[in-house]
């Protein structure tokens, strides 16, 4: 099969499957799977949406105990004898009486060949609705305080019903909000400056279980208990309090609290999502619940504060990270990072939507959405439509209604034999599973078989990695090609109240004997950057940036000499195979994106990036690592994907950028000119009129499903955005290399290398067999 | 009472009207008449010694009323010949009113030397109003910063004044006979400091350490569970509701507050009127740590302009904690948060609990041992259990906060130590015992006394200082207030129901032949004004012990006494304060016959002077007070609350409150029951002795202490009295306990009620008081704990563990007479 076929069917796979492979051909021996460089790994969606397979209404079948694996398609059934055979354990297992009535063309459908991903619906109800509890910021001006409050309003028309809200607003003082109380407005009061333990949050918040508060007198005869507990007071189902809690949220004002014009509003974010995490901890551990923190600013008071109130000290950059020179910093991350451990270890959700021109935090902050599976939304405003489209995007719906999230999910993977997990990369934490199926060594969050995902929706992406762990020799029990077989079940709390379970086979072909060309040419090299962009991006979380480019090159460099043609130190003779050679570009895009090339951005741009490549599939990550480049001229129809390098910048065409994070539109030196001068409303330029609106169109198209909603900028050449487009391009005509300038490119003014330099030393590499 | 004192009359300052002043002026001329006389000149001839038989010629009750022995005062004293000249006794009152000249003479005589002073005698001005000085022209001395008053003198043409204090000579003020604002001169014997002893100046600028601040109530309403089921909560924010104009509020800058507190602190944030859709806010601090205001904004909001806020939260208030079943409250710390709300610009807590507080800074354990009660121990349960609660008032005092407690309680609330946050701020300890909302006669005492509360003229940032002819010291200070210095008293708000010691040395012998004493207390009146109310009082000075006990004043020396004895209870011993009160009468008797009476009884009975014939009686009725006496019975609750009531109360209720009112109704006089015809004063039948023997079996009677009234229908009492005065035909139906008189349509019966009712009227015995004395009920032949309790306001009886009068006056005899 040729690459552009097996490429489709690995998109295909994807579309259908929601997996995408680094080698679709596993290794049949440790050696030579030490000698691929990219390890075998999965990007898996879980979740992704499969409109039209059935949603299996019955438990599944299990091996028994301690394998667990669920039958599936790569099981031997015999139907006469109603027996299966685990592939993963050989162990065999009775078919449940209901099913004797398999024959080859009657089977169910877990068992269906085209079914390897299939979901069923499970008889375990939540133990409770999904709840959302708003921690809103009040330091802001009062638009954007408007805003925000208009937002948060309209989101409870999109909540089923019976889902429980509740609300904490913050400044100088963090206040949750009794919203089950009807007398008058009501809220608990916790001082910003202070740091509250779990217990005395809860014991403040009057949750403490009955009998163990000091003081109460014994139930008074002939009176009902008062209602106590966090449900009937602090959470409610939004078609009992919806009232009440919109008349809270319009009662909103400023921080009341003076502000000097030299000083930052005294904000305790820490306070506030301490009580948040503390409210929930009491009465609905491991119930599905986002906890929505919406800051207008950092946080400065209390623990948790990333800068001093006073103006003139400005926020932590990664220059004063880079020398130390941090106030906070160790003492917020180290508040925060124990705070993700309890959220997430309670199972709730911590979404973070900041609305700030400065940096809120959000680097300190990263870790209670990375472990929970939150949304990061980094915006200048609650005013921007970039916010509240986002915002609102968070509540879809499925075909039935219900809201496209899960709550309180785990993955856990089985493995067969040859194959054993390093680990996952990804918005999880380790649930520290051992069994056979865990590897030796650890890539990401490894050392367990399973991960909790508090917060998972359809998009959510993971990188799972793989080693092998075979002698190799062929399996006698199996009979045609031997596969390795990979199953991901993913238990998690649908929000319609059900438990869901979903089951995910991957079975792969082990390869022949040693030297097998299959192996190569089973490498998928879109998916094999995007898990190496994963390993890098979470290398660079721990090490320095020098180190994770080092590391980034000498995997290349390897696999180029690996798996390259050539003639040992004769760089001229260096070929790659069709599915090898946009891998080295990939690569080239990373070491020079904002994923690794932090000092372009702030620390909260470079934790919300990463935060969001950590989210997505093969095909919206490798648009974030290596930009799409469309042009639009009037010889065309349609636009024409251009080169992502300098020299696509033409007077004459329009580009359109798409970074996921931004989408740009770039009216060349000419069309700029006649746009200024107005000539599409003119009579007789109707193509132009058409030419300016088609990248336009285009892009709300690709904005269409985007999470977060992309930054959408329209410049012109010379003009001061265009800087975004010029960051992303290759400089292959930057003011060093002038000689292969032509007159109409652009010049780029960057010290990087250029694409062509780049591939030069690699190749010069690669064919020295140093790597 | 044949046997009384000479009759009033011939003190001068009782004599003459204004029409006299005026007539008078023209003759004196200015500093005429103003000479001294000589030291050791000729005597004045002062209050003569009338000694009577304190065993024949029996103490009767009705001594009670007559006034102190006169002040007599050389001719000429003041300088106008104003009959207002010298301090009326309802302000202050001498317990000698002839000062012996040196300090031997003082301790020979073995009485007191102290001032009893009731700067306010009513709870609002109109009812009890005094001349004002507002041209804020205020003539100082320079030297001991003594205002201008009655008895100064003037030199030189009246350019200069001589300070009757000190002597130095001061220049008279520019503008003293000038009136800047009408541009015209002033006759200056008509300034009401020179005619009035009793007289307020408006103060200029420099008495003000910042503007005068506004009125301000913050309200800490308890709303654990008990007192949400005896109906406090609802009871007091309905009385605040229907209140509200009542609350001093001319200058419309009066402000409000409120704050509730079980377990939690609940701020209520009360957005102005003008607010649109301002919505009161409920919010509760938990963390009880350390105080912090949960916001900024309208926790403390203007009367005016947040009326309807504030009527619809008083209106909601009850349902608000309906269903608390909280039985903490965290007082400590809602004190704290209170004071530091409020402490920018002071005014007063207004405490309301029916709870012990618990948890946090102040928090109180139930230390009651009914063991103890009775024993040496007992002392200790008066004294505060937490220091919490003198630091705290202390810093109260200092912030310009004063403290007020309701207590409501059922069960042991410890009033010893909550009545320390009153007692250094110039509040109040208002004790309900077990009170009940569903009891009415319950719920109506609190709704009108709290709602006379709110209505009471408070004045703010007070201090209380006495000056006095040089020769004389303040040495000692008794009442609620904090003493700042050696002798000033602070008042971060000043009380209108409450009367103070204070206690004078005699450092120099006093040459003169009548000293000064002048008490001055600088405040900021409700309605924004700063002004100093001054009273100026003369004595005469003596050189002979006789005078002096022949001028004593027998109630106001009670008055003192009763405050030394407080302070030897709550120092932890009751029996030192009986000791100490028996004695003193003994100590006092022993003198007048060593010193006074020739060491001769004649008879072997016992001889005092007719002026202090009521000294072993009053005394009598100290040691058997509530306070004081010894009993296993009391609970300390009920003790600390008495005492509290015997260091604050004015003098007229005090003494009623030790020697109670007895009045015999089924045979009262005709006249007895209805107006006077001249006055249109209710007139009361004679007060009877608290004897049983004056008890008949068929009778009707009224007991008053003034804090509890009593009903006592004797055993044999007879249909037709019973149907008359309580509308049944047997006296089985009486209803016995806390209740009323029923309101019948016969003359009796109205005429009882009116008795009744007029033996609560302060206002005719010259105080202010909010105290509405339930009445209860009592048949002879019925409920025997009633009975008892009635009994022990029997003082000449023989009762528990006090003595009896026979028995008292046995004691004394025995002590002078050997
Ligand atoms: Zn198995
Ligand atoms: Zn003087």
């Amino acid at each position: 099969m040729d690459y552009d076929n097996l490429k489709e069917q690995w998109g295909e796979v994807e579309d259908r499957e929601g997996v995408r492979l680094s080698w679709n051909t596993f290794p049949s021996s440790r050696m030579e799977a030490s000698r691929l460089v990219v390890p075998i790994g999965v990007n898996i969606t879980p979740l992704k949406e499969q409109p039209d397979k059935p949603l299996l209404q019955y438990e599944p079948v299990t091996c028994k105990p301690p394998c667990r694996a669920v039958l599936n398609p790569y099981a031997q059934v015999d139907a006469r004898s109603r027996l299966w055979i685990c592939p993963f354990c050989l162990s065999r297992n009775g078919l449940p009486p209901h099913y004797k009535d398999i024959t080859p063309d009657v089977i169910p459908p877990e068992l269906h060949p085209s079914n390897t991903t299939i979901e069923y619906k499970l008889a375990r109800p939540a133990p409770s609705p999904p709840i959302f509890l708003f921690v809103v910021d009040t330091c802001q001006e009062e638009d954007s305080l408007k805003a925000l409050k208009d937002s948060i309003i309209m989101s409870l028309s999109l909540l089923p019903p019976y889902a429980l809200v509740g609300l904490i607003t913050y400044g100088t003082m963090a206040q949750v909000h009794e919203i089950g109380y009807t007398e008058c407005a009501k809220s608990y009061v916790f001082r910003g400056s202070k740091e509250y333990s779990p217990k005395q949050v809860q014991e403040m918040l009057g949750l403490m279980p009955q009998g163990m508060r000091p003081g109460m007198p014994q139930q008074q005869p002939g009176r009902a208990p008062a209602p106590t507990g966090a449900s009937a007071r602090f959470l409610l189902p939004v078609q009992q309090c919806e009232f009440q809690l919109t008349n809270a949220l319009e009662q909103l004002q400023k921080d009341p609290w003076p502000v000097d014009n030299d000083k930052r509003a005294a904000r305790c974010t820490g306070t506030a999502l301490a009580v948040a995490v503390g409210l929930l901890e009491s009465s609905f551990q491991n119930a599905g619940a986002r906890i929505m923190l919406f800051t207008g600013g950092p946080a400065t008071e209390g623990p948790g504060m990333v800068v001093g109130k006073e103006l003139k000290e400005p926020i932590r950059s990664h220059h004063d990270i880079d020398r130390d020179n941090i106030k906070y910093y160790k003492k917020a991350l180290k508040f925060y990072e124990a705070l993700a451990k309890r959220v997430s270890h309670n199972g709730h959700i911590v979404d973070i939507f900041a609305g700030c021109l400065d940096q809120v935090g959000l680097l300190e902050m990263k870790g209670l959405a990375n472990s929970t599976g939150g949304h990061m939304i980094l915006t200048d405003s609650f005013t921007a439509s970039m916010y509240k489209q986002s915002f609102a995007r968070v509540f879809d719906k499925d075909d039935d209604d219900n809201l496209l999230m899960g709550f309180n999910a785990s993955m856990e993977v089985l493995t067969t034999k040859e194959l054993k997990v390093t680990g996952l990369i990804g918005h999880a934490i380790s649930m520290n599973k051992k069994s056979a199926s865990v590897g030796e060594t650890e890539c990401g969050i490894g050392n367990t078989c399973s991960w909790k995902m508090c917060g998972i929706d359809p998009g959510a992406s993971y990188g799972v990695y793989f080693e092998i762990a075979g002698q190799g020799g062929p399996n006698s029990m199996q009979q045609g090609a031997q596969k390795g077989i990979m199953q991901f079940l993913t238990y998690y709390q649908h929000s319609s109240g059900q438990f869901h379970l979903r089951v995910c086979t991957v079975g792969r072909n082990m390869s022949g004997p040693s030297g097998d060309p299959a192996i190569a040419q089973s490498f998928d090299q879109e998916a094999a950057a995007v898990l190496m962009s994963r390993i890098a991006v979470f290398k660079a979380e721990v090490d320095d940036g020098p180190d994770v480019l080092r590391w980034v090159d000498r995997m290349l460099i390897r696999l180029c000499s690996r798996f390259a043609e050539y003639r040992k130190d004769d760089p001229s003779s260096f070929r790659l195979e069709k599915n090898f050679t946009l891998y080295p570009q990939f690569m080239f895009h990373l070491r020079r994106s904002q994923f690794l090339q932090v000092f372009n951005n702030s620390p909260d741009e470079t934790a919300f990036y990463r935060h969001v490549l950590n989210h997505e599939d093969v095909s919206n990550s490798l648009i974030m690592i290596q930009p799409t480049l469309d042009s639009y001229d009037f010889e065309h129809e349609s636009s024409t994907p251009v080169l992502l390098d300098s020299q696509s910048i033409q007077p004459q065409t329009i580009l359109l950028l798409d970074t996921f994070f931004h989408i740009l539109i770039f009216h060349g030196e000419t069309m700029a000119q006649w746009r200024k001068a107005g000539y599409q409303d003119q009579e007789g330029y109707e193509n132009f009129k058409e030419l300016l609106d088609r990248p336009k169109e285009d892009a709300r198209e690709l904005i269409q499903d985007r999470f977060p909603l992309p930054r959408f900028i329209i410049c012109d050449a010379g003009g001061s955005q265009a800087r975004f487009l010029l960051s992303k391009l290759n400089p292959s005509t930057t003011h060093t290399t002038g000689a292969y300038g032509g007159v109409n490119a652009q010049t780029i003014f960057t010290d990087d290398v250029s694409l062509q330099t780049f591939m030069d030393h690699l190749m010069k590499l690669a064919v020295s067999g140093t790597g | 009472p044949d046997q009384g004192y000479p009759a009033h009359g011939a003190s001068p300052m009782l004599q003459g009207g204004v029409g006299g002043v005026t007539q008078q002026l023209g003759q004196m001329g200015l500093g005429a008449g103003q000479q001294q006389p000589p030291p050791g000149g000729a005597p004045l001839r002062l209050n003569q010694l009338y000694p009577t038989d304190l065993q024949n010629q029996p103490f009767n009750v009705t001594e009670l009323d007559l006034p102190p022995p006169p002040i007599i005062l050389p001719p000429n004293s003041s300088a106008t010949p104003s009959p207002n000249a010298n301090c009326p006794p309802k302000y202050v009152r001498s317990t000698l009113n002839a000062v012996p000249t040196t300090n031997s003479l003082l301790k020979k005589s073995r009485l007191p030397f102290a001032l009893v002073i009731q700067p306010y005698a009513a709870l609002h001005d109109s009812e009890d109003p005094v001349p004002v000085a507002s041209d804020q022209v205020i003539a100082r001395c320079r030297r001991c910063r003594t205002y201008i008053n009655p008895f100064v003198s003037f030199l030189d043409h009246g350019h200069r004044w001589r300070c009757n204090m000190c002597n130095l000579t001061n220049d008279v003020p520019q503008s003293f006979d000038w009136d800047v604002a009408q541009q015209k001169s002033v006759d200056r014997w008509q300034r009401p400091e020179l005619n009035y002893s009793v007289m307020e100046f408006v103060a200029p600028q420099e008495y003000m350490v910042r503007p005068p601040q506004p009125l301000v109530y913050y309200f800490l309403f308890d709303v654990s569970y008990a007192s949400i089921q005896n109906g406090l909560l609802a009871t007091a924010a309905r009385c605040i509701l229907e209140s509200l104009d009542r609350i001093p509020n001319a200058d419309r800058r009066t402000r409000v507050g409120f704050m509730c507190v079980d377990s939690s602190l609940h701020y209520f944030s009360i957005p102005p009127d003008d607010v649109e859709n301002g919505e009161t806010k409920m919010l509760l601090v938990s963390d009880l740590d350390e105080p912090f205001l949960p916001t900024p904004e309208d926790l403390l909001v203007n009367l005016s302009s947040a009326r309807q806020n504030i009527e619809r939260f008083l209106s909601k208030l009850q349902e608000m904690f309906q269903n608390s079943q909280n039985a903490s409250s965290a007082l400590g710390p809602a004190l704290r948060a209170g004071h530091k709300l409020i402490s920018p610009v002071g005014g007063k807590m207004c405490v309301l609990t029916s709870t012990l507080p618990n948890p946090g800074h102040g928090a109180l354990t139930p230390r009651e041992n009914k063991q103890v009660l009775g024993t040496s121990k007992e002392g200790g349960l008066l004294q505060t259990q937490n220091s919490f609660y003198k630091s705290f008032a202390v810093e109260c005092s200092k912030n310009q906060v004063s403290v007020d407690m309701f207590l409501f309680s059922s069960q042991y609330q410890d009033v010893a130590s909550l009545s320390n946050l009153p007692r250094y701020t110039g509040g109040q300890t208002y004790f309900y015992p077990a009170w009940n909302a569903g009891r009415a006669e319950d719920a109506v005492k609190f709704a009108t006394e709290f709602s006379d509360y709110l209505s009471a003229e408070i004045a703010l940032e007070a201090v209380l200082r006495v000056r006095a002819t040089t020769g004389l010291r303040m040495s000692a200070f008794y009442g609620n207030f904090f003493n700042r210095s050696s002798d000033l008293c602070a008042f971060p708000a000043f009380p209108r129901d409450q009367a103070y010691v204070v206690e004078v040395a005699i450092d120099e012998s006093l040459t003169k032949q009548f000293i000064c004493l002048q008490a001055g207390v600088l405040h900021t009146t409700c309605n924004g004004e700063r002004r100093i109310r001054v009273m100026t009082l003369s004595l005469p000075t003596t050189q002979t012990l006789a005078d002096v006990y022949a001028s004593a004043d027998q109630q106001a020396i009670a008055m003192y006494y009763s405050h030394k004895a407080v302070e030897r209870a709550l120092g932890g011993s009751l029996d030192g304060a009986r000791d100490m009160l028996q004695q003193k009468v003994i100590e006092l008797l022993q003198t007048y016959k060593k010193e006074l009476a020739g060491g001769n009884m004649g008879g072997g009975g016992l001889q005092f002077p007719s002026n202090l014939r009521g000294i072993p009686i009053l005394f009598l009725g100290l040691i058997k007070n509530l306070g004081l006496r010894k009993s296993a019975q009391i609970p300390s609750d009920l003790r600390s609350a008495a005492l509290c009531l015997l260091s604050t109360l004015p003098l007229p209720l005090l003494m009623q409150y030790i020697y109670p009112r007895l009045y015999s109704l089924h045979d009262m006089p005709d006249s007895a029951g209805v107006p006077d015809p001249q006055t249109g004063e209710m007139v009361m039948p004679p007060a009877v002795n608290l004897s049983s023997e004056r008890l008949v079996p068929y009778g009707l009677y009224l007991i008053d202490d003034g804090q509890t009234q009593f009903v006592w229908l004797g055993r044999d009492a007879v249909p037709a009295l019973v149907h008359d005065v309580f509308g049944v035909d047997d006296k089985t139906q009486v209803k016995q306990g806390k209740g009323s008189i029923p309101d019948l349509e016969n003359e009796f019966n109205e005429r009882i009620r009116a008795v009744v009712e007029k033996s609560r009227d302060h206002r005719a015995k010259g105080t202010g008081s909010i105290v509405v004395p339930p009445l209860y009920v009592i048949r002879e032949d019925g409920e025997p704990s009633l009975k008892l309790w009635a009994q022990t306001l029997l003082v000449e009886d023989r009762a528990d563990q006090g003595v009896g009068l026979m028995q008292w006056m046995g004691v004394l005899r025995e002590k002078v007479v050997q």
